[in-house]
């Protein structure tokens, strides 16, 4: 009896444990009160109306959407080159350039955040969604690089070395068989950036100025105290997030069974 | 289409290690070539310098009569066909045979047309449309063989395209790429370690070893009558024994041999296990080896095998493929003899 009841209880409490803060969120989002603690009263989607009539918040939703594709599709395209690169083409100093690549993800949001803004400041770029958006390449690049550049085996050597046999250009070379043969790496590097991106809020607050990330739209809202409305744009973030893991379940993993 | 090659004192070096040294050959139109050799020997990099994925230190490559040691594989009449296949796992079938067809700019309706016949040819085309991962290893090996062909390579390049295919079906496989490049007229240079595939699929065999070629000629001329020990060896089970050149014939440890020995003084002989027979069934004119008794002997099928000590030279352990019937008793004694056409002989070294 308690062979089975432990492990049952003790993977529940651990269920529990993660997802409780998650679903209370959620969950107090739909309250019909002004402040998001017991007793629930509800559910009421008043809460969401609310947000979604808040054009400033909306509008940080679109730049924090628009901000995870771009950077994403950047950090992602130069992952690629940099992993197709190191892997095909014998270089002086390969170990170094892969160390100098990867490095950056040992360094913290923050110092990356300060290095950026006294970079920019000194070049005289002023500060705006751009320049959150390089910040965020600047911390996804190492990972796309580590995912793709682990991915880029033999078996792809040859298939490359096939493709040029029967005449393929260099550029057709990797359009046509590289890319589709690393399709999951790729994918898999461009949803984990996006959700990194989508969340981020340090670099994100030091980086932007007038026009904002939601992240940096819901901590100044924090500061005015609690509210369901928090609670709610809470759970669209977490819905968005949620929809890029799926995603990437879906098109990358079903495809390799 | 098909296209004679001219490789002229190819060499290459990797640092320190001489894998080619010194390859002179010529290649006929619409011949059938195997590179054979032990891992290692450079018969993988020649077919490399072929197709353009290697430039080599010194020599040139001629295909056609052009000098095209420093043309890429891009642009060279050659198709390879890899060892892993290296199929787009991502592509149908049908797109992986038109893939070439695509890059040379041909048309839609017509590359599909050319994919389905090579297709057809190598016994695939109601699976056109599958990918290559539902596909066993040989008829993996098919779709390569039918997407280097549909390029209409003038020389087709097979690097092990065999070696990953069991037995029974490489026996099979080996056979059909025989009648494939008997239709196509295409020349065809194939490496392999495995001298039985050698010698069933060859016009003529390139024995390689060590960035050098051993010898080079028809299987069953390098079989019988090999040009060096290496390949001698290589090419099957030899008894190996010691001779003597002297006054212009072979002298044995059974005798001797009207027939120019290679150099006066010590020679390595060797002789094929199923060079020696029982003396009734030999030709006139063999080389008499005599009693000898049988040590042990097991039956194989297509022949007996036994270990034989001839009483003229008690020292040495023969090796003979006798004739299927009843194995000899151990102890029991047979009179031998060799046909001198298989004695093949080489100076002794060292």
């Amino acid at each position: 009896m308690t062979r089975t009841l432990l492990p049952l209880v003790y993977g529940s409490a651990a269920f529990v444990f993660i997802y409780l803060p998650v679903a209370a969120l959620v969950l107090f989002s739909f309250q019909d009160g002004t402040l998001p603690v017991p007793p629930f009263e509800g559910p009421s989607l008043r809460w969401y109306a609310d947000v979604l009539a808040d054009d400033d918040l909306t509008a940080a939703l679109l730049n924090s959407l628009g901000v995870a594709l771009l950077s994403a599709s950047v950090a992602v395209t130069l992952g690629f080159t940099a992993a197709y690169g190191l892997a095909r083409h014998r270089l002086p100093g390969t170990a170094l350039l892969r160390a100098l690549l990867i490095a950056p993800l040992t360094v913290s949001y923050l110092i990356v955040g300060l290095g950026l803004l006294i970079v920019l400041q000194r070049i005289g770029i002023g500060l705006s969604l751009w320049t959150a958006g390089i910040g965020h390449v600047v911390i996804n690049l190492p990972l796309c690089f580590a995912i793709i550049y682990a991915s880029m085996g033999a078996q792809n050597v040859n298939a490359e070395r096939a493709a040029r046999d029967l005449g393929a250009r260099e550029a057709q070379v990797v359009l046509l068989v590289t890319v589709p043969m690393l399709a999951p790496a790729i994918l898999a590097a461009f949803f984990l950036s996006i959700t990194l991106s989508w969340d981020e809020f340090i670099i994100a607050f030091l980086l932007t100025r007038f026009d904002v990330t939601l992240p940096v739209e819901i901590w100044s809202m924090l500061r005015s105290g609690l509210s369901p409305r928090l609670n709610a744009i809470g759970s669209l973030v977490f819905l968005v997030s949620v929809t890029a893991v799926i995603l990437l379940e879906l098109v990358v993993f079903r495809r390799r069974s | 289409m098909t296209a004679p090659v001219t490789l002229e004192r190819i060499g290459h070096s990797f640092g320190s290690l001489r894998a080619l040294d010194d390859i002179t050959l010529d290649i006929a139109a619409g011949e059938y070539i195997t590179l054979l050799g032990p891992s290692g020997c450079g018969k993988t990099t020649l077919l490399s310098v072929l197709g353009g994925f290697l430039t080599p230190d010194a020599g040139r490559v001629l295909i056609g009569g052009e000098d095209m040691t420093r043309v890429p594989a891009v642009r060279r009449p050659t198709a390879t066909t890899f060892q892993d296949y290296a199929l787009f796992p991502h592509m149908t079938l049908r797109d992986n045979v038109a893939f070439g067809l695509r890059m040379a700019g041909v048309g839609r309706r017509d590359r599909r047309a050319r994919a389905d016949q090579k297709l057809d040819m190598v016994g695939l085309l109601a699976q056109a449309d599958a990918h290559p991962h539902a596909l066993s290893g040989g008829q993996r090996q098919r779709v390569a063989l039918a997407r280097a062909l549909a390029v209409e390579p003038d020389v087709l390049l097979l690097d092990e395209p065999l070696g990953a295919l069991d037995l029974k079906l490489r026996r099979a496989m080996q056979d059909e790429l025989k009648a494939i490049q008997r239709e196509v007229g295409t020349t065809f240079v194939h490496v392999t370690h495995d001298q039985e595939e050698a010698l069933a699929i060859a016009d003529r065999i390139v024995v390689m070893n060590a960035g050098r070629i051993e010898d080079a000629g028809a299987p069953a001329r390098i079989y019988r009558q090999p040009a060096s020990l290496f390949a001698a060896e290589f090419m099957g089970e030899t008894n190996r024994f010691s001779g003597r050149g002297t006054g212009g014939r072979i002298e044995t440890p059974f005798g001797a041999v009207d027939r120019p020995p290679p150099a006066e003084g010590p020679l390595t002989l060797c002789l094929r296990p199923e060079a020696v027979r029982p003396r009734e069934a030999a030709a006139q004119g063999s080389l008499a080896i005599g009693p000898s008794r049988v040590r042990d002997a097991a039956f194989f099928g297509t022949h007996c095998r036994a270990h034989l000590t001839p009483d003229a030279a008690p020292d040495l352990l023969l090796v003979a493929h006798l004739p299927a019937v009843d194995p000899p008793a151990p102890g029991a004694v047979l009179d031998l003899a060799a046909e001198t056409a298989d004695l093949a002989a080489f100076a002794a070294t060292g």
